[in-house]
């Protein structure tokens, strides 16, 4: 078949299984199955078979289950009240106050859970309640939250990068480096709009609560420094070369297991549904990287990749143009689909084009995933969204308009990681060789 | 009938938490055996070596029949993720012809996945493949883990076909109506 009417073809299947809403990782390989079929002569199941078994049966791939395992054990202890008590009384001479504690805390969460919706839920079911009762303004409380949520994304442990770094063939070390300063800035922006916004704004910021003694607000945040000294060991483990991703998160499990057991939150029930939603989360994820290798090779088969990379670079075109255009792209889809879901798809299909641009694997996955990000906070689709939506009963497009500041953030953030690469690739150009 | 199928869908999830126990088991104690040789090492005297053989290539054994087998509990818990937008838009009669369809498709496919995962299971232990590490694992067994796996996936499937088709609520939309009744993060990406 030629090659246009086979991408049109391919494409028009995969849209129209996704849209009836079969699941996305059946979706992906119904896609490849069919690619296999129009061809090549070999059996497309045979492929199936031993190309999930070779990207499933993977040592990097098993920090993915780990890490999902220690967010999940982490989810269930006291570490949201904590997190509030304890950084609470050290925001009040910051302008904008208590709106920090939703961007600081969720970018603390989000170092020990790799998923923003459950960032998102975990500090919002805290901050949300005890801001409206102080009356702070409802936009920033909710926008602030929204926005920060989605740093479970791009601040280490991520899942979302351990599937493109699997999808990519990519250290997943490396990239979870990558992520670490991006991350940072990303939430630097968030409190410096807050700050800006909170001086403007005088008028709509609630009193100050009184001060409270240097000494007293340190013995409230004493529960918080066994969190940073576990995400301080997990990431500088990985960033010292002492351990593999998967090495790390499975101590960084042992150690949320004695943290929940020290703080008496470790209960029998706790362990085995922590265990078990850990089991399905993986599953899920893991399925999907299945469907998307049958569609990786499927592709190589096809050439469509190969053609369009070869387009891209006869094209001339400046990766700026490049990034610009595969930016409003990701947006759009971001509105239909899940981040894993882009990412998957990215990697089976536009990556060589990435290569032949010239642009870095690493930095790409990066910029990616800060892409991603603003599809968590964009309807229909938008995970933050729903999740928000769940816990204030307020419509999802009301939710993305009280959003939409941090969303334009995000992508001032895109433009900066553009214009200075450096951004996420310094750090892992000083990690120790391992 | 009913109370088989949830005891087989019980069972597989508990094996795949059990496989995942059993990898942060064994990789923790490797890190500690290293850390033990390292703190040996502080006091001048060697190290004592503990090394679990072939541990990267277990682990990767095991992550396949973790994940495999939790397919069933994952897609019944409505973890599975799915784009929902146009089918929640369709009056309710054609929202479930297509959901059928839907179903239809995925036995489809996962049965057909099952076939050749059988196959591949088959072959790898006639020729006696075996993993390359210290310890030669043979193949067959961690394939074996998978095909069940996808096996006991379709079975599940199969099951919510027939429910839907037979005018009952699906395992995941039971699921998901509950999850929304109360609303909590983890879990969900």
């Amino acid at each position: 078949m030629e090659l246009l009417p086979l991408s049109i073809m391919l494409g028009a299947v995969m849209l129209v299984l996704l849209a009836s809403g079969l699941w996305v990782a059946l979706s992906l390989m119904a896609a490849g199955v069919l690619a296999v079929y129009l061809t090549i002569s070999a059996p497309p199941g045979a492929v199936m078979a031993t190309t999930v078994w070779g990207s499933v049966n993977s040592w990097d791939l098993a920090a993915l289950p780990m890490f999902i395992w220690m967010g999940e054990i982490l989810f269930r202890t006291r570490l949201a009240e904590d997190m509030f008590a304890g950084l609470a009384p050290w925001m009040q001479r910051l302008p904008g106050r208590l709106l920090h504690v939703n961007i600081l805390g969720c970018a603390i969460f989000a170092a020990v859970s790799g998923s923003s919706a459950a960032t998102t839920a975990t500090i919002g079911r805290m901050a949300l309640p005890e801001l409206e009762k102080r009356g702070y303004d409802q936009r920033m409380a909710i926008g602030s939250l929204a926005g920060s949520g989605t740093l479970g994304l791009l601040i280490p442990p991520s899942i979302i990068l351990i599937v493109y770094g699997a999808a990519t063939e990519q250290s997943i070390a490396r990239l979870f480096i990558a992520g670490v300063l991006p991350g940072i800035m990303l939430a630097v922006l968030f409190m410096g709009y807050t700050v800006v916004w909170s001086l403007i704004n005088r008028g709509r910021m609630p009193a100050a609560d009184p001060r409270i003694p240097y000494l007293k607000r340190l013995w409230e945040t004493r529960r918080l420094f066994p969190v940073l000294a576990l995400i301080s060991g997990v990431i500088g483990s990985i960033y010292a070369g002492f351990a593999s991703p998967t090495e790390a998160a499975v101590v960084g499990v042992v150690l949320a297991l004695f943290l929940a057991w020290s703080t008496g939150t470790l209960s029998r029930s706790a362990f085995v549904d922590a265990l078990r939603g850990a089991s399905r989360t993986s599953a899920m994820i893991v399925l999907i990287l299945a469907g998307a290798s049958v569609l990786t090779v499927a592709m190589g088969y096809t050439g469509i990749p190969r053609a369009l990379a070869q387009f891209i670079a006869e094209q001339q075109y400046s990766p700026y143009a490049l990034l610009a255009a595969l930016t409003v792209f990701f947006v759009v889809l971001g509105c239909f689909l899940d981040g894993i879901s882009i990412v998957v798809l990215t990697a089976s299909i536009i990556l060589p084009m990435i290569e032949a641009a010239g642009l870095d694997i690493i930095w790409f996955g990066i910029y990616l995933v800060l892409v991603v990000e603003m599809s968590q906070i964009t309807p229909p689709v938008g995970f933050n969204l729903f999740v928000i939506q769940g816990m204030t009963g307020h419509n999802i497009l009301k939710v993305a308009a009280m959003t939409l500041p941090f969303f334009f953030l995000m992508i001032v953030a895109v433009g900066l990681i553009i214009a200075f690469p450096q951004l996420a690739l310094w750090l892992p150009e000083t990690m120790l060789a391992r | 009938m009913r109370g088989f199928l949830n005891q087989l869908y019980k069972f597989a999830e508990i094996l795949a938490m059990a496989a995942l126990c059993l990898i942060a088991g064994m990789v923790f104690a490797q890190v500690a055996g290293r850390v033990f040789d390292g703190a040996l090492g502080l006091f001048g005297q060697s190290p004592y070596g503990f090394l679990i053989p072939s541990l990267a290539e277990i682990a990767g054994f095991l992550l396949v029949a973790a994940s495999f087998l939790a397919l069933a509990g994952s897609m019944r818990a409505g973890e599975q993720i799915r784009v929902t937008l146009a089918l929640g838009r369709l009056p309710a009669r054609s929202r479930l012809i297509v959901e059928i369809a839907v179903l239809a498709i995925a036995v489809l496919l996962t049965g057909y996945f099952f076939f050749y995962a059988v196959q591949f299971v088959l072959q790898s232990h006639r020729y006696n493949e075996v993993s390359y590490g210290i310890i030669p694992i043979p193949l067959f067994i961690p394939q074996a883990a998978m095909a069940a796996g996808i096996g006991i996936f379709t079975v599940s499937l199969l099951d919510d076909l027939i429910c839907a088709v037979s005018g009952g609520e699906t395992s995941y939309g039971k699921a998901d109506a509950e999850k929304s009744a109360n609303v909590h993060g983890a879990g969900e990406l």
